[in-house]
């Protein structure tokens, strides 16, 4: 087909390849100055970040904040890493609890325990003490929390007093739970919701569970395995009870269709945090309770934090993120999306009258944190493979396919390799 | 391709050759000038990435950090991996199932958009929005549809006095319901497929054959079906290429849940990567993978040329 016209049109066009090959390998870039922070933020939760970063950028020309939404918060770990693999990370970025200690171990993550700890303007300790473990990794800070949230009971209020059973009560039962869900359970409706994806999302109810029982996660050394215990097996035969002999558990696939059938009053109870109470239709009258209890009433934090990467980082994005967690900063964030207060402080303020009253729901929340999250989870680099095992074993007791001490201590077998394997 | 037609095209070209040298070389060169773009591009992104995973899949690494060598760790690592195995063979019986379920269901729908009919641009449209669909929609579409107490399959199946099913959330029954998911939302291309080769019968053929006394039912079978053998072909490999590699539709529903009976191997190796940050491992899963797949294209390439003889000119 190229007969008959001249080179000229032939040479235009390679020079065109050649210049869309240039343009596609030339996407170096330098951010000399920019702080980029990454963050999965969206709707209510991004447009308050995003009012606070312009607010900070027009009192810092030379600390100009350039936020990035990472595309959800579900992967931020595996993005930050492949943002190391091309050499060109963010200054910071917002990451699971569970995610630290993926990157403490990288050249980019910044020790900031010397400009966190040691200053005294900031003050490191009036924050919740949830959020400081989980950016603390064997003593050392790597970033400053982003948010502090925690599981407590969420549940109908109308489909209580339909059934005609009393609404739960701080010093509920499991005893007590089991049989409310029970009799929620009708056709089509289920007293309880358990994510059953085998994710750590699976995992850290399950956690909590074990925690109300008396037990543990590890052995206090962290060397073994100490779930394995009568305590262990009471939460798992709570669970077995539940979901296999009562049937009274809706096992969702995911995390997308509990709160969905919760609102169209499908499911009676959840163990959730509050960055659900936003999507909790307003038809919906919800009450807020303490989890029910064995030994005790713990529930679980799930603390996300902000990382810090690179010496640009280290200098000029703590400056904003120390800003961003101030008292009075942090209670407007909180007032426009619902966020739970981060540090002791907010919550003597006298704006936190008013976030009471916006959010009903949320006393309960900060009183749970206060009274019943003792215990985190270890912050231990095999910590994903013990989160995996564990899903897997907490699965199969739901699903029917393994008895309690079975899958108890085949995920045993399983831990304690692992530890001892590092 | 007969044996005539490869030796008449050879002796051409060696007659005009040599009168012809200076311009073929400007034509090669404009000629790759007009493929370079593309040529860099896919070697950028597709060969570029094969060698290094193959590099990585003899290092320890996290993907981040340098790496360091490993010998053959890896590799002995996947054949003592049971987990290894199990997806392996997951993806197998997936295969096995997707690949001649969506052909099987393509053809007859492709020769039924083939007809004069009212509204068949209708129809045609109807079979390829699948294939525009994104399967991450396609997921969650599947997952309320399959939903084992609130779907709207379950209430069909009750309707008529069938037992309810798990689908997804059931162990024994996911990875099927994975083949499912994938077969729908294939269907529109493999029809795709199967139509333009239908169109591309000529019309004078199956003319003949009639007038042979042939009915419909033996034309089709010894006159249509043999002229579309080689779409067939294509869609053998490129269905079971895509089969091996499966991974979005069940990151999408079951997470390789529930008990891992939907962790096929890329979704192992993802596991292996991402979660568990074993670059080293992940790579040599993923060799294996470009093996397998390089190893079945061949045999089927092989196999459609001894097969496919009818190719119209």
């Amino acid at each position: 087909m190229a007969h008959g016209r001249g080179l000229s049109r032939r040479t235009v066009l390679t020079m065109g390849a050649a210049l869309v090959m240039t343009a596609a390998c030339g996407t170096g870039s330098s951010s000399d100055g920019k702080v980029r922070v990454w963050h999965g933020y969206t709707d209510k939760e991004a447009s308050a970040l995003t009012k606070l970063a312009d607010r900070w950028n027009t009192t810092h020309p030379n600390q100009q904040v350039e936020l990035v939404f990472n595309g959800g918060n579900d992967n931020a770990l595996q993005k930050t890493l492949a943002s190391f693999a091309s050499g060109n990370p963010p200054e910071a970025a917002y990451q699971y609890g569970s995610s630290i200690t993926g990157l403490t171990g990288r050249q980019q993550t910044q020790d900031l325990t010397d400009v966190l700890r040691g200053d005294s303007a900031f003050n490191w300790d009036d924050l919740f003490q949830a959020g400081r473990e989980a950016s603390t990794v064997d003593g050392k800070v790597y970033g400053v929390p982003a948010l502090v949230d925690n599981l407590s009971l969420v549940y109908n209020e109308k489909l209580f007093d339909e059934v005609g059973i009393a609404h739960p009560t701080p010093t509920w039962t499991w005893d007590e739970f089991r049989a409310a869900a029970q009799k929620l359970t009708a056709d089509g409706r289920f007293g309880w919701a358990y994510v059953n994806d085998g994710t750590e999302d699976t995992v850290w109810r399950f956690l909590a569970l074990l925690w109300q029982a008396g037990g543990d996660l590890l052995s206090a050394d962290g060397k073994k395995s100490a779930f394995a215990s009568p305590a262990g097996l009471q939460a798992m035969q709570l669970l077995k009870d539940m979901a296999v002999t009562d049937k009274s558990v809706y096992l969702d696939a995911g995390d997308q269709q509990y709160l969905n059938l919760f609102n169209s009053g499908r499911i009676g109870m959840l163990w959730t945090g509050p960055w659900d109470l936003g999507s909790i239709n307003e038809d919906v009258s919800y009450g807020v309770q303490f989890l029910p209890g064995k030994v005790s009433h713990a529930t679980i934090a799930g603390p996300d934090t902000f990382v810090v990467f690179g010496e640009n980082g280290r200098k000029n994005a703590v400056p904003f993120l120390k800003w961003l967690l101030s008292a009075e900063i942090h209670l407007e964030f909180a007032m426009e999306t619902g966020h739970l207060p981060i540090r002791q402080s907010e919550v003597d303020l006298a704006g936190y009258a008013e976030f009471e009253a916006k959010y009903p729901g949320t006393k309960v929340f900060v009183d749970n944190l206060a009274q019943n999250v003792t215990k985190a989870r270890p912050n231990i680099p095999q910590y994903p493979k013990i989160s995996q095992v564990l899903g897997t074993a907490v699965q199969s007791v739901l699903l029917g396919q393994a008895e309690p001490q079975a899958a108890l201590d085949q995920a045993r077998g399983e831990v304690d390799q692992e530890l001892a394997g590092s | 391709m007969t044996a005539d037609l490869e030796t008449r095209p050879a002796q051409a070209v060696r007659e005009r050759a040599p009168a012809n040298r200076p311009r073929n070389l400007a034509d090669h060169v404009s000629g790759w000038g007009f493929a370079a773009p593309a040529v860099v591009l896919i070697g950028l992104f597709g060969l570029v990435p094969v060698v290094w995973s193959a590099v990585l899949s003899f290092q320890h690494t996290d993907l981040t950090s340098p790496g360091t060598f490993a010998g053959g760790d890896n590799y002995a690592k996947l054949v003592a991996d049971p987990l290894f195995w199990d997806a392996a063979r997951r993806t197998l019986v997936y295969v096995v199932l997707f690949v001649p379920v969506t052909l099987a269901l393509a053809l007859p729908i492709a020769v039924m958009l083939n007809q004069q009919i009212r509204g068949v641009v209708l129809y045609r449209l109807a079979v390829s929005v699948p294939l525009v669909t994104s399967t991450v929609a396609t997921g969650i579409m599947f997952s309320w549809l399959a939903n084992p107490q609130f779907g709207l399959v379950n209430a069909a199946l009750d309707a008529v006095g069938l037992p309810k099913q798990g689908f997804f959330a059931d162990p024994g029954q996911a990875l099927f319901s994975v083949v499912a998911m994938t077969v729908w939302g294939w269907l529109g291309f493999a029809v795709i497929i199967y139509l333009a080769a239908l169109q591309n019968v000529p019309k004078d053929l199956i003319e003949a054959s009639s007038l042979d006394g042939c009915g419909r039912a033996r034309s089709f079978w010894h006159v249509e079906l043999p002229l579309v053998a080689p779409a067939t072909g294509f869609l053998l490999v490129w269905l079971t290429i895509n089969g091996l590699q499966l991974f979005d539709a069940v990151y999408v529903t079951t997470k390789g849940g529930p008990l891992r009976a939907t962790t096929v191997l890329v979704y192992h190796l993802y596991n292996e990567a991402f979660v568990s940050f074993d670059g080293g491992y992940a790579a040599a899963i993923g060799c294996a993978v470009f093996l397998v797949i390089g190893a079945f294209t061949l045999v089927q390439l092989r196999f459609n040329r001894r097969t496919s003889h009818y190719e119209v000119r």
